[in-house]
């Protein structure tokens, strides 16, 4: 058995605030990137929650049109630069040493960097709504010109796209430490084919981050030439290209969603697993269809241009339709990993099913509009809405509950409330589905995005209403999970190293685990060394 | 005029189109039914009980993921093949449409320009798009003929959209892209802007009135001598 020889671990660990504010352990990382990335949730849950309320009836005047821009803007922009990618970066950042075997992440430091630069990120992109002419209002994907000077002639387009440059900017940083801690840090025995899927699903989602946000950086740096600099990269009256925007953004934008699911994948497939007592079922190729998805996904960007005319049409679609192939794979595996198990349906297991059934629809959407007759009505409209929010909402989202309440004992040594938990899921997810599902009829109907009013005849209003509906379901899920992080944190019952029988090594120290990781480490000769533990302690016990 | 609960498929386009979304959703459906009934079976069947032994613990098994490889891999082949045909006879243009019209988008309407006359524009108005009391700009198309669509933006991107044509196409600065469409219903459709292009988006619709060729003919001769 190898001991890690810890320096200094006689000294008890700090609590105070300015050790949370100078540290560069990847657990107290790991911890700051979740929680600022479910406050900047909460934000851009409650923007949207606007947004529906003011949609809940035709003609409604809750809010302006200008206000109706900066809130969508806003609650696309929080929600995939500051909550859904980040997330998974906080995830990571708590997880990987701890399932690698490794005292801390390569460069802590810069980890720290990275952390700081996403919290700032974030504030300077709502700074803007504090500006005279409010926040950033040209949408989450910000297309040219609309968001060039002449137009957009707020500070609060600039500081969006500081704001974003800055958490584009971390994520690479943070990606760079990803990788080269689990090249550089493994522990003895622990082979590139016994790192846990969650780790493997980062490494692709960092090689994502290396090729996309390159091009999103990029683009913003260009779009701030242009308005503050006297560039003219969009502007076709000076020989720029008003196209060029969408294919630098989108060649970051769709990578992005993979680096948005990726890590939810890995989420998924380490707690399918534990919750069917049997191991994950074909794991070279959920392996392999992660940097299948990842490599097909830098070839797809174009799908979301299909109506500019200006594209490849048949190419991008081609491509796109080939994405279904590797995630089909996943999906199977996933069901063969369940089956002839022993199912048991607590929370994190009811998430990872919920996590399934939506993120099918959201496949099978995708699918659709990945077809360009078929997007040529879908684009731009509640459809693509729909399917999005799918991917996200019901996909992402999802496995990010799934993994709070999986990991929240290991982070915090307490359990969240299961009776809670299980009305919070139950509440998210029809909440979600009623919001959703109406909103795929509203696109075919003819709704586009991005409006603050929409026809007051026809079935428009009806669907409308029954998403808002919906949405204050959702909340109340939300509120629920909430307060039983108050209950579960007051009652604090603590737990052991491993209240779940799970199989990989973070489930090996102590919860939470000490200020290096381990006092030891058990013998590494499979990617469930925990279960191999377990087994072995049985089978002397009984032998 | 009528507002549909469904989109009329009103372009010869449009029901290559509808015929696409149909294949789509029944197929697309089918195999979601098929992995929703393969995972609810699989929580039914194997719930844990207390007592029970440790489950069978295989990982592999290469035929099967073999097997879930390929078939995925046919069947979008097929979807593609299938798609490749369609969006080519949607976007098949003639080399001498009967009608050309150049469409400028601009914040917050659109402009109509006929190839030889008249030019008809105004500004959005309302969500709904003709029920208002200012009405917003009108195309007037005849019905059975080729029609040519040419767009363009004078600021911002923007997109033509008619629900009823399954059919929209972005109009961007800079570029003119063409295509052709084929009205095949007589009435008046909702057109409007599907790329978000600042305060009145949500305004800036259109009518597209499809009439009989006769009647576009006087049409056209009516609006350019009033």
């Amino acid at each position: 058995m190898t001991a890690i020889i810890q320096p200094g671990a006689s000294s008890a660990p700090r609590h105070d605030l300015l050790s949370w504010i100078t540290t560069t352990d990847h657990k107290r990382i790991g911890i700051l990137y979740l929680v600022t990335s479910l406050l900047y949730f909460a934000v851009a849950g409650a923007l949207s929650l606007a947004i529906r309320t003011q949609l809940a009836r035709p003609d409604n005047h809750l809010v302006s049109a200008h206000t109706f821009a900066q809130l969508f803007t806003l609650h696309g922009t929080a929600m995939i630069f500051l909550f859904v990618a980040p997330f998974a970066l906080g995830l990571a950042n708590f997880l990987i040493p701890l399932q690698i075997g490794a005292p801390d992440m390569a460069f802590p430091r810069l980890n720290a960097t990275s952390y700081w630069m996403f919290l700032f990120g974030g504030l300077v992109v709502f700074a803007g709504a504090a500006t005279n002419e409010g926040a950033a209002a040209a949408g989450w994907s910000s297309y040219a010109p609309l968001s060039e000077i002449k137009i957009s002639t707020g500070l609060g387009q600039d500081l969006w796209i500081g704001g974003v440059f800055l958490v584009s900017v971390a994520t690479i940083l943070t990606s760079i430490n990803f990788v080269t801690t689990v090249f550089i840090y493994r522990a003895p025995g622990m082979t590139m084919w016994r790192i846990p899927i969650f780790t493997w699903e980062m490494i692709a989602t960092s090689l994502l981050v290396f090729m996309a946000f390159p091009s999103l950086a990029a683009d913003l740096i260009l779009l701030f030439v242009d308005r503050r600099l006297g560039g003219h990269a969009f502007d076709p009256a000076y020989g720029g290209n008003a196209v060029l925007w969408q294919h630098l953004f989108w060649f970051f934008g769709h990578p992005e969603v993979y680096v948005m699911i990726l890590p939810y994948f890995g989420v998924i497939s380490e707690i399918i697993p534990v919750f069917s007592r049997k191991p994950v079922f074909g794991y070279t190729g959920i392996v392999l269809s992660a940097f299948a998805i990842a490599g097909l996904s830098m070839g797809v960007w174009a799908h979301h241009m299909f109506t500019t005319g200006a594209v490849n049409n048949p190419f991008f679609s081609f491509v796109s339709y080939l994405i279904a192939v590797p995630t089909g794979v996943k999906f199977f595996n996933w069901i063969a990993t369940m089956w002839r198990g022993r199912i048991s349906l607590q929370t994190p297991m009811l998430f990872s099913i919920g996590f399934l059934l939506n993120f099918l629809l959201g496949g099978v959407s995708g699918v659709m509009v990945a077809s360009p007759p078929i997007d040529y009505q879908a684009h731009e409209s509640y459809f693509a809405v729909a399917h999005f929010h799918y991917v996200l909402g019901g996909g992402s989202l999802f496995a990010i509950f799934a993994a709070l309440f999986f990991w929240w004992p290991k982070m915090f040594g307490v359990k969240l409330n299961e009776t809670l938990g299980t009305w919070c899921f139950w509440l998210l997810f029809i909440g979600f589905n009623v919001t959703f599902l109406p909103m795929h009829l509203m696109g075919i109907d003819g709704m586009p995005r991005r409006v603050f009013t929409y026809a007051s005849t026809g079935p428009l209003p009806a669907l409308n209403l029954i998403a808002t509906a919906g949405s204050y379901v959702m909340l109340v899920g939300v509120v629920l999970f909430a307060w039983n992080v108050v209950v579960s944190g007051l009652r604090h019952e603590p737990v052991g190293d491993d209240p779940w029988d799970a199989n990989s090594l973070e489930w090996a120290t102590s919860s939470p685990p000490p200020e290096h990781n381990f006092t030891k480490l058990p013998p590494i000769r499979s990617e469930r060394p925990v279960w191999d533990l377990r087994h072995a302690a049985a089978t002397q016990e009984h032998g | 005029m009528q507002v549909q609960t469904w989109p009329q498929i009103a372009t010869k386009q449009a029901s290559v189109m509808a015929s696409d979304w149909v294949l789509f959703s029944i197929v697309g459906l089918a195999v979601a039914l098929l992995v929703w009934g393969l995972i609810l079976f699989a929580i039914a069947r194997w719930r844990f009980q207390p007592g029970q032994a440790e489950p069978p613990q295989f990982r592999n098994n290469y035929p099967l993921e073999i097997t879930w490889t390929v078939i995925p891999l046919v069947l979008v082949m097929i979807l593609f093949i299938y798609t490749y045909q369609a969006e080519t006879r949607v976007d098949a243009t003639s080399p001498h449409p009967d009608v050309t019209v150049h469409v400028n988008g601009y914040r917050w309407g659109w402009t109509f320009s006929y190839a030889g006359g008249p030019v008809i524009g105004g500004a959005a108005t309302s969500p709904v798009g003709g029920t208002s009391a200012e009405q917003p700009p009108e195309l007037v198309l005849p019905l059975g003929k080729t029609i040519r669509l040419e767009m363009t933006s004078s600021d911002v991107n923007h997109s033509f959209w008619v629900p009823d044509f399954l059919f929209k196409r972005d109009a961007i600065p800079g570029q003119t892209t063409a295509f052709d469409i084929e009205p095949n219903k007589l009435g008046s459709f909702v057109g409007r802007c599907a790329q978000f292009c600042g305060l009145d988006h949500a305004l800036m619709t259109f009518t597209v009135r499809v009439i009989k060729p006769g009647e576009f003919e006087r049409w056209r001769k009516g609006v350019q001598h009033s």
